[in-house]
């Protein structure tokens, strides 16, 4: 039987997997990093570590950031410098050693260390602006948009260094959602021109530092931004939505790019869910994308689920499909 | 080209700076307010369409949608009282339990680009909010009610259920990823669409 690690190799390169990938099964994340981040509570409210009001409503999936003319930081693009400034990166003695114990404690042979970064850059524009002003930008400010999309690409590349120094990962998740169920937020000539080159620096600074899985997620419909994140070295895209057609994909582009996904989390994570609905869409999944450059798995953005048992039932369902077709 | 054909085409486009001092040119030209407002309409149905073919995207949309509300501005004092080009008042919102807005707020974007005078009740809202807003305003012929979530969609069912059983003479139209046609259908609402495009188009359909 093929190790964790040699097996989901197995998968990306077309060769000979024994089983089904299950989900996050390979990456072993170190969550206990000072990233830095400040995320509300369920039924809280914070101001986060670049002046965004992020709000944690009571009965809500998530933590939404509030763009009311009280509370959006960035009123004017082309006065960013005034109004966006980047958190420090500096840390208190001893705030990496939990998070460097943690990774040291992790069968490297079997798993690997990986860190968690999010938001990425697209979503910082709309963080930081809002989702129109941010989308109307990219038409009507230009400039300002390319200028705050290369100082948000320093702080990442930032962040990177100090994640390369301390951790050692060798695999990083990371988030920026591009598109809605549907479609794409942006149009690829447009993500091209705004997104392609920060992210070849950031994916390209990991891989020259010992990153040898960049995972990156996006839970939408982005299937026409496939050779982008090809090009910017994007090893495994997750969150892959069955609105995008993930067998010609995989036709496509495998070899050259893993699919992890093919289960809606709404669909399956909801609180009346059942193990035979989840049964159901793994075996849908399964089936229609095949063996090799594809990792079943909901579309979720952390090995975690909504509601509990969601995420083990994932991988019991999983391991029957292995089972039946390996 | 006529001023009109050109503010037609630059709205399409979204020239948000060239479409306020063309409308004034095409009213100089002798057009009516009418006419131009009429020419807008027309080019965000394209506009609506191009997105729901996936021609175009959400920031050509939007920039689309200010260039015409750029436009209207310069043509509302001398629309005010002229109501021969409007399809009524829709009133919008995202349902109970629901913070979702972006999409909530592109329908509404594009339904009044089609002609509806909109009421915006914002995100969580609760199902009899959306019968005191038809109540409290005049020419109501239209409810839109999105739901993004799974989680939600109970309060969809219950905030068309809750409209229809008031017994007012309105029409609900519901959207939202996890809206299908055939639940649409299940709870009792008059008409779906699957992207803003598309809702504009059902808007002025429904209200015909």
């Amino acid at each position: 039987m093929l190790t964790v690690k040699e097996n989901l190799k197995e998968v990306m390169t077309g060769g000979n997997p024994d089983r089904f990938v299950k989900q996050y099964e390979f990456l072993e994340m170190i969550m206990s990093v000072p990233s830095g981040r400040i995320k509300p509570q369920i039924g809280g409210e914070v101001i986060n570590e670049w002046g965004i009001t992020i709000r944690w409503p009571e009965g809500q999936l998530a933590s939404f950031p509030v763009h009311d003319e009280q509370h959006v930081v960035l009123k004017d693009v082309t006065e960013w410098k005034e109004y966006v400034k980047a958190p420090s990166m500096e840390r208190p003695a001893g705030a990496w050693d939990q998070a460097i114990a943690d990774a040291k404690a992790v069968d490297r042979d079997n798993k690997y260390v990986a860190a968690f970064i999010a938001p990425g850059l697209f979503e910082m524009t709309h963080y930081l602006m809002g989702m129109e002003n941010a989308l109307m930008s990219f038409y009507e400010e230009p400039e300002a948009m390319h200028e705050l999309i290369d100082y948000l690409t320093e702080y990442e590349l930032d962040y990177a260094k100090a994640l390369v120094e301390n951790l050692h990962p060798d695999a990083i998740l990371h988030h920026d959602d591009w598109g809605s169920q549907i479609s794409t937020f942006l149009s690829p000539a447009m993500f091209e021109e705004f997104f392609l080159e920060s992210y070849k620096k950031i994916y390209g600074f990991y891989k020259a530092n010992g990153v040898e899985l960049i995972v990156h997620h996006s839970d939408s419909y982005a299937a026409t931004l496939v050779p982008y994140m090809i090009e910017m070295g994007i090893d495994i895209w997750q969150g892959v939505m069955t609105t995008n057609d993930i067998p010609k994909m995989i036709k496509e582009y495998g070899g050259q790019i893993t699919f992890m996904g093919g289960v809606h989390s709404g669909v399956i994570d909801h609180p009346e869910w059942t193990k035979e609905q989840i049964d159901a869409e793994f075996d849908r999944a399964c089936r229609e994308s095949g063996k090799l450059y594809f990792i079943p798995g909901a579309c979720q953005g952390l090995p975690v689920s909504s509601f509990p048992g969601v995420y083990e039932a994932c991988d019991e369902a999983i391991e029957k499909m292995t089972k039946e077709l390996f | 080209m006529s001023k009109i054909q050109e503010v037609k085409e630059k709205v399409e486009i979204g020239k948000t700076k060239l479409v306020p001092g063309l409308v004034q040119e095409a009213l100089d030209e002798g057009s009516s307010a009418a006419d131009i407002l009429q020419a807008m309409v027309d080019s965000m149905g394209v506009v609506g369409e191009k997105f729901s073919s996936g021609e175009i995207f959400v920031p050509e949309m939007l920039i689309a949608a200010k260039a015409m509300a750029k436009g209207v501005d310069v043509l509302r004092p001398l629309l005010a009282g002229d109501t021969s080009n409007s399809l009524g008042t829709c009133i919008i919102g995202t349902v109970a339990g629901d913070l979702h807005d972006i999409g909530k707020n592109l329908v509404s974007m594009m339904i009044e680009s089609a002609g509806f005078t909109m009421v915006d009740l914002g995100v969580d809202v609760p199902a009899e909010r959306f019968v005191e807003a038809i109540k409290e305003n005049e020419n109501v012929t239209l409810v839109a009610c999105s739901g993004l979530l799974t989680t939600t969609m109970p309060a969809l069912k219950e905030a068309v259920q809750t409209i229809k059983a008031s017994g007012l003479d309105v029409k609900v139209i519901v959207g939202g990823a996890p809206v299908t046609p055939e639940y649409a259908a299940e709870i009792g609402a008059d008409g779906f669409a699957p992207d803003a495009g598309s809702a504009a188009v059902k808007a002025k359909e429904m209200v015909a």
